[in-house]
């Protein structure tokens, strides 16, 4: 079964008198275990369909099944509930919270969750995630004293924090240099080969998307093309092949 | 998301913002502490006056001979002898009848010269009757009162206030010594220790001693106890009729033809009787305590807290009573409720700064799960946590302010403890009213509004 399956979505924008069609209806079936990399020029509604498979936007019409239910019609808070059990995300621009440290940032969806676990319990755990990016030491650090490729691991450790079904990752190297794009690259595909979870990665750059297992191109709010990567570039040998060290490692 | 929590993100948020908190709670604080010293000021007051009507047992009754009352004057000047020389020992024996009624002492007074020797003291000698030392609940340290027995013979026997025996025979035990009162010696026979200031000033004596010395067979007052303190006001309400109609005070134009001269003086309607006036006061001992002795500007809170006392009395005393109290109290009401109103708009103010501020932290919250309800939590019991530390400033101010008041002014202030929970649960209040909005705001931006906010 797909753990995501949209049919004909649309959403329209009306800015003033003027309709923006940012998705024209897009139809879309992802496997449990995919690398789906979603690749498009910008403005050509990438984000968008982003937003709402994350459930965090609902589309002008069409239908939205996630692990197989109905999520189209659900209230506000039972949107919340799914972003919090089902869907990790990591952004472009981090999106941690200012002047707290990285291990509050990565507790916090356990804070949200109606499974209330003791402050040491989500302790714990936000420190194991912390470690399994290789953050550690860094637990403290609030983020303005991490580099963006910290930042963006503290991100993708708090989007992992509830074991969610699916991560999506909005430009998620868009702001980072070449070496660390393909360090948080590296995260994504092991995450994928160890834990089998499922990410769609959404970017403008073809470069970028070649790492994902699918690849779904995006032009004015439709997909014009969606085909199994054959050539999947594999991040972890090109790190090997690099020759400086990791920044941090 | 538990309070707890919020509570704990509430305090960060606002220790990243000290002095802006800081200004923010001022409001609250000046608010807050107006409240408390209004509640001290209300309560030195009640105390004040619940302390005298304690000390005078609110259980007695006077009955005065004559009736000086007149419309536009102080109450206090039926404090003076009555005129009227119709009360008598039948009186009082026929009020000792009346349900309810526990003790009842003849009285008889004299201001004069008590004598020790070469020693003088001008002062009130009260001829009184033996329940009287019971009715006050008098313990003596020295000798006894006088009984029955001495009433009945006229004896000569004299207790003394304290403060008597102190000008007479300082230092020295004054029973069994010799005392000349209005060219009569009497033996003194005990000391009374009495709280009551005037009655230490007292000397007492068996009333028919006294009635035989002055020549006279009537009586100045008759002193009443009820058997329950709340039966004093409705024991009145039969005395006036009882002694009405035992002194023949009708309504009937011959009374009235009989009777010009008590007319003459009296404003129409002062007594409670109709168009010929009572020729006797009656008072509770709680509003007699209420008419003398008391700041007369403390004397209008009672109006507003102890409505019941003695509703006549109350009645005569409200032309006369000064209203500093009701204007002060009015003054930091306004102050109050204008510093609460203002401080709960700056809070709102700066909440809705902080939610502007944190909007892309709340689509962050949102995005990981956060409900509305959790958002509005959090911003709510910042709100609330605002003004209840600004309350706390005010409650300490305001405890200072009530001191400050008592010891300068010499005004009864006393903050009662309630005016802790008061305090906080005045700030807690303005803190839900000012922050809800703000925090609504909070909770009802649309998670990818409020994360795509720049
Ligand atoms: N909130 C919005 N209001 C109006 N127009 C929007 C809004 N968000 C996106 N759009 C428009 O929708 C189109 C798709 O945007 P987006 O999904 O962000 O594209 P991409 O992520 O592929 O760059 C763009 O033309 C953009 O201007
Ligand atoms: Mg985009």
């Amino acid at each position: 079964m797909a753990v995501i399956s949209v049919r004909n979505l649309t959403k329209t924008y009306h800015v003033g008198e003027v309709a923006v069609h940012a998705l024209r209806g897009v139809s879309l079936e992802i496997e449990k275990g995919e690398f789906v990399a979603v690749v498009g020029p910008s403005g050509s509604g990438k984000s968008t369909l982003m937003h709402i498979l994350g459930c965090l936007d609902s589309p002008t019409s069409g239908e939205y099944f996630l692990d197989g239910a109905d999520v189209s019609h659900l209230s506000d808070d039972e949107l919340s509930e799914v972003r919090n059990h089902k869907i990790g995300f990591v952004f472009q621009g981090f999106n941690l919270l200012p002047r707290t440290s990285a291990l509050e940032n990565v507790e916090l969806p356990l804070l949200y969750n109606a499974g209330s676990l003791s402050a040491t319990e989500r302790r714990r755990r936000a420190m194991e995630a912390l470690a399994a990016v290789g953050l550690r030491d860094r637990a403290e650090h609030h983020p303005n004293q991490l580099s963006g490729g910290q930042q963006q691991r503290v991100a993708i450790a708090r989007a992992l924090m509830n074991r969610p079904s699916i991560l999506l990752a909005d430009e998620p190297t868009g702001n980072l240099d070449s070496r660390t794009s393909i360090e948080v690259l590296d995260i994504f595909q092991s995450l994928r080969e160890e834990r089998g979870i499922t990410i769609v990665l959404i970017t403008h750059e073809p470069s970028v998307a070649e790492y994902g297992s699918r690849i779904v191109a995006f032009k004015d709010g439709r997909i014009v093309s969606d085909t199994p990567n054959l050539r999947q570039r594999v991040a972890r040998g090109e790190l090997a092949e690099m020759p400086i060290a990791r920044e941090d490692a | 998301m538990r309070v707890i929590a919020s509570f704990q993100l509430a305090v960060q948020a606002l220790r990243r913002h000290q002095l802006r908190a800081g200004l923010t709670m001022l409001g609250i604080t000046i608010g807050v502490a107006a409240v408390i010293t209004i509640v001290a000021l209300g309560t030195g007051a009640q105390q004040t006056v619940s302390d005298q009507i304690q000390s005078a047992g609110t259980n007695l009754i006077q009955i005065r001979a004559g009736n000086y009352t007149r419309g536009g004057e102080s109450v206090n000047i039926a404090s003076g002898l009555g005129s009227a020389t119709t009360l008598t020992e039948a009186d009082a024996e026929a009020v000792g009848r009346i349900a309810g009624v526990k003790y009842v002492a003849a009285g008889v007074r004299l201001r004069g010269w008590v004598a020790n020797g070469a020693r003088r003291y001008y002062t009130q000698i009260l001829g009184a009757d033996v329940p009287y030392a019971a009715m006050y609940q008098w313990s003596f340290s020295r000798g006894k009162f006088f009984s029955r027995e001495d009433v009945a013979g006229y004896a000569p026997v004299a207790v003394l206030g304290t403060s008597v025996r102190e000008r007479l025979f300082a230092g020295v035990n004054p029973v069994g010594s010799e005392v000349e009162i209005h060219g009569q010696k009497f033996r003194v026979i005990g000391v009374t220790s009495t709280g009551d200031e005037d009655q230490s000033e007292m000397v007492f004596v068996p009333y028919t001693t006294l009635q035989r010395l002055l020549g006279i067979n009537y009586l100045h007052l008759v002193t009443v106890s009820a058997k329950e303190a709340g039966q004093a006001s409705g024991i009145v309400d039969q005395i006036v009729p009882l002694l009405r109609q035992r002194h023949h005070l009708t309504d009937s134009a011959a009374a009235r033809a009989r009777q010009p001269g008590l007319l003459g003086n009296q404003m129409p309607n002062s007594g409670t009787g109709g168009l010929v006036p009572d020729d006797f006061t009656v008072k509770t001992q709680a509003a007699e305590a209420l008419t003398r002795g008391l700041y007369t500007s403390v004397a209008a809170f009672v109006l507003a807290n102890m409505p019941k006392v003695d509703q006549i009395n109350l009645q005569e005393m409200a032309g006369t009573l000064n209203r500093a109290s009701a204007t002060m109290t009015a003054l930091l009401a306004a102050i109050a409720a204008i510093s609460l109103i203002v401080g709960g708009i700056g809070i709102m103010n700066i909440m809705m700064v902080a939610v502007t501020e944190r909007t892309r932290e709340i689509g962050i919250r949102r995005a990981v799960g956060a409900k509305q309800r959790d958002v509005m939590l959090q911003f709510l019991v910042e709100a609330v946590t605002l003004s209840l530390c600004g309350g706390l400033a005010g409650i300490v101010l305001g405890f200072a302010a009530s001191l400050v008041v008592a010891r300068i002014l010499e005004w009864p202030a006393e903050a009662p403890a309630w005016g802790i929970a008061l305090g906080f649960g005045i700030a807690g209040f303005v803190g839900v009213l000012f922050g809800y909005y703000p925090a609504r705001k909070a909770s009802t931006l649309p998670p990818i509004d409020a994360l795509r906010y720049e």
